[in-house]
């Protein structure tokens, strides 16, 4: 496939993907998926059923073994280095381990993602300060990430996930260490988000979150898919939402 | 934040985060530093040395005749043929016994009953002041004595030819010490930069996933080595400064290192030895981050 010129609908389109890791482990297997912009997408599934391992897929940290992946219109497989940088900048990634760096603070941390894409210091500085408002942890600013518990380490994964202002937002288990309060206070977030445009792709154990969703629920077992959702559902127009009122302020320093 | 200003930031995170290590490599580069500038600065003092000395560095040829100026002429060309010298001049028998009259000052009543013509007429070949001339002077003297009429060829040969193998073992001193130099500062650095990666493989991984381009990873790491290389230098430069001095004023006054005037590097020659060292380091650091990062 080649890369479009044109704005692409879709975000994310697998065709066919498997990926076999050393010496014979397949983690998915012939997996085609398309993600329309603007949509949030349920990966679930049991552990080793290759949720973790499709999002890695999603950012390049590791090559399929066959098949296509095209993310925002770009190839995967061909794309440039920077290009993929580029398109890295544009997607926001909590990992399930947090990848966090224990020796610096909390502030640091998040400001990581945005100091990459060379954002004003007190543009990063605002936001950062909205965004641990937001999850609960304004008290935790300038403490190191090793000070946290797991699930404040895990809020400021997700925290630095979305500081960019991403456009597709990955969620590996990003409730795994989350009481039911705090977990809701991080959906509500991410579903701001989604308002605001971003495409959300969460794989998660957690059946709380997505129980009487309308969103598309994709069951992975042994890698491959067995359970679609609702079939390529039509992007969800924004609705109005109080939550926006948030997304809407949390950029509106630049 | 812009490009430079975001790299400059990170620079200064690495240098505090992993100050002890960069201590250890600035002290290394000094102290390589220190080593070969010491041995060049001996070098090209010697060399001074040897330009001042040169002054008095002369071949006389005795001749069994006295020469026409016709003669003088022929021995003239002769010589010049083989090397282009400062001056040529031709001494009498006569002239030399007035010298040696004069020399002999108080004395010279002794030669009261010597004839005026005993010494031989003689030749003075000045060659021109350098290195060269020293490495050469042997040569001219076997190619004088092979000149008709020619005697002996006189100069200060056990003089010339220790004073030309010291000089020789300083050269290998300063090629041995500048590879030194090169050698570790190149090597200190890279390795210190390794380590630096190895212990921030986490971090980088990250910048990878978040976005963060080539050179906002790689640029840093080159101006971390490039600084250690140019304060290591400074460092380096300044302690061969106060050490000069130190020797300058504990030994020059009272020994037969008076005789001789020692110099400082000019200010272009330290400039160039602190910009090798910083180009050595920032090249060590570019080799280190490109092997391990695969950028």
């Amino acid at each position: 496939m080649s890369e479009h010129q044109e704005e692409p609908k879709l975000m994310i389109d697998l065709v066919k993907v498997s990926k076999t890791y050393l010496p014979d482990i397949q983690a998915l297997s012939d997996v085609s998926l398309s993600v329309r912009k603007g949509e949030i997408v349920f990966l679930t599934g049991k552990s080793g059923a290759g949720k973790s391992t499709l999002l890695r897929l999603l950012t390049r940290m590791e090559k399929p073994t066959k098949g296509v992946i095209e993310v925002s219109g770009h190839d995967l497989n061909l794309i440039s280095t920077v290009k993929l940088q580029i398109l890295r900048r544009s997607i926001g990634f909590a990992f399930q381990d947090f990848k966090l760096l224990p020796e610096r603070t909390v502030a640091e941390n998040i400001a990581i993602a945005m100091e990459v894409s060379y954002t004003r210091p007190s543009v990063m500085q605002t936001r950062i300060r909205k965004l641990l408002q937001r999850l609960g942890l304004v008290e935790k600013h300038n403490t190191p990430t090793s000070g946290l518990s797991r699930g404040e380490q895990q809020r400021v994964a997700i925290a630095r996930a979305l500081a960019n202002n991403p456009e597709l937002i990955l969620a590996d288990e990003p409730t795994g260490n989350l009481d039911s309060e705090t977990t809701e206070m991080v959906m509500a977030l991410f579903r701001q988000y989604n308002q605001q445009g971003a495409t959300l792709v969460i794989a998660t154990h957690d059946t709380s979150i997505y129980q009487g969703t309308s969103h598309r629920v994709i069951e992975l077992r042994e890698g491959r898919i067995v359970a679609r959702g609702d079939e390529e559902p039509e992007a969800e127009a924004p609705a109005p939402d109080p939550a926006l009122a948030f997304a809407d302020d949390l950029f509106s320093d630049e | 934040m812009n490009f430079f200003l975001a790299v400059i930031k990170q620079t200064l995170r690495n240098l505090v985060q992993t100050w002890k290590s960069q201590l250890l490599t600035l002290m290394t580069i000094a102290l390589s530093v220190l080593i070969f500038a010491f041995f060049y600065l001996l070098y090209t003092n010697a060399l001074h040395t040897a330009r001042q000395l040169d002054d008095d560095l002369r071949l006389i040829v005795y001749l069994d005749e006295e020469p026409s100026p016709a003669m003088q002429e022929e021995y003239r060309n002769k010589i010049q043929k083989f090397d282009r010298v400062e001056r040529i001049d031709f001494i009498s028998r006569h002239d030399a016994f007035n010298r040696f009259a004069e020399q002999l000052d108080e004395d010279r009543e002794i030669l009261a009953d010597m004839p005026k013509d005993f010494l031989p007429p003689s030749i003075e070949v000045y060659p021109f002041r350098s290195l060269v001339t020293l490495t050469k002077i042997k040569r001219f003297s076997d190619y004088l004595l092979t000149l008709p009429g020619v005697l002996k060829v006189q100069y200060g040969r056990e003089w010339v030819e220790r004073f030309y193998s010291f000089i020789k073992l300083l050269r290998i001193v300063v090629i041995l010490s500048g590879t030194l130099l090169i050698l570790t500062t190149t090597f200190m650095v890279a390795n210190t930069i390794r380590l630096t990666l190895l212990g921030r493989k986490d971090e980088l991984e990250l910048l990878r996933l978040v976005g963060a381009s080539t050179n906002y990873i790689r640029v840093p790491f080159f101006l971390e080595g490039a600084l250690q290389g140019m304060t290591g230098s400074a460092c380096g430069m300044i302690a061969l400064f106060l050490l000069f001095n130190w020797i300058k004023l504990r030994f020059a006054v009272s020994s037969i290192l008076a005789m001789f005037e020692f110099t400082f590097f000019p200010l272009p020659v330290i400039a160039i030895i602190i910009l090798v060292s910083t180009l050595l380091c920032a090249i060590g650091s570019f080799s280190s981050t490109r092997k391990f990062l695969q950028l």
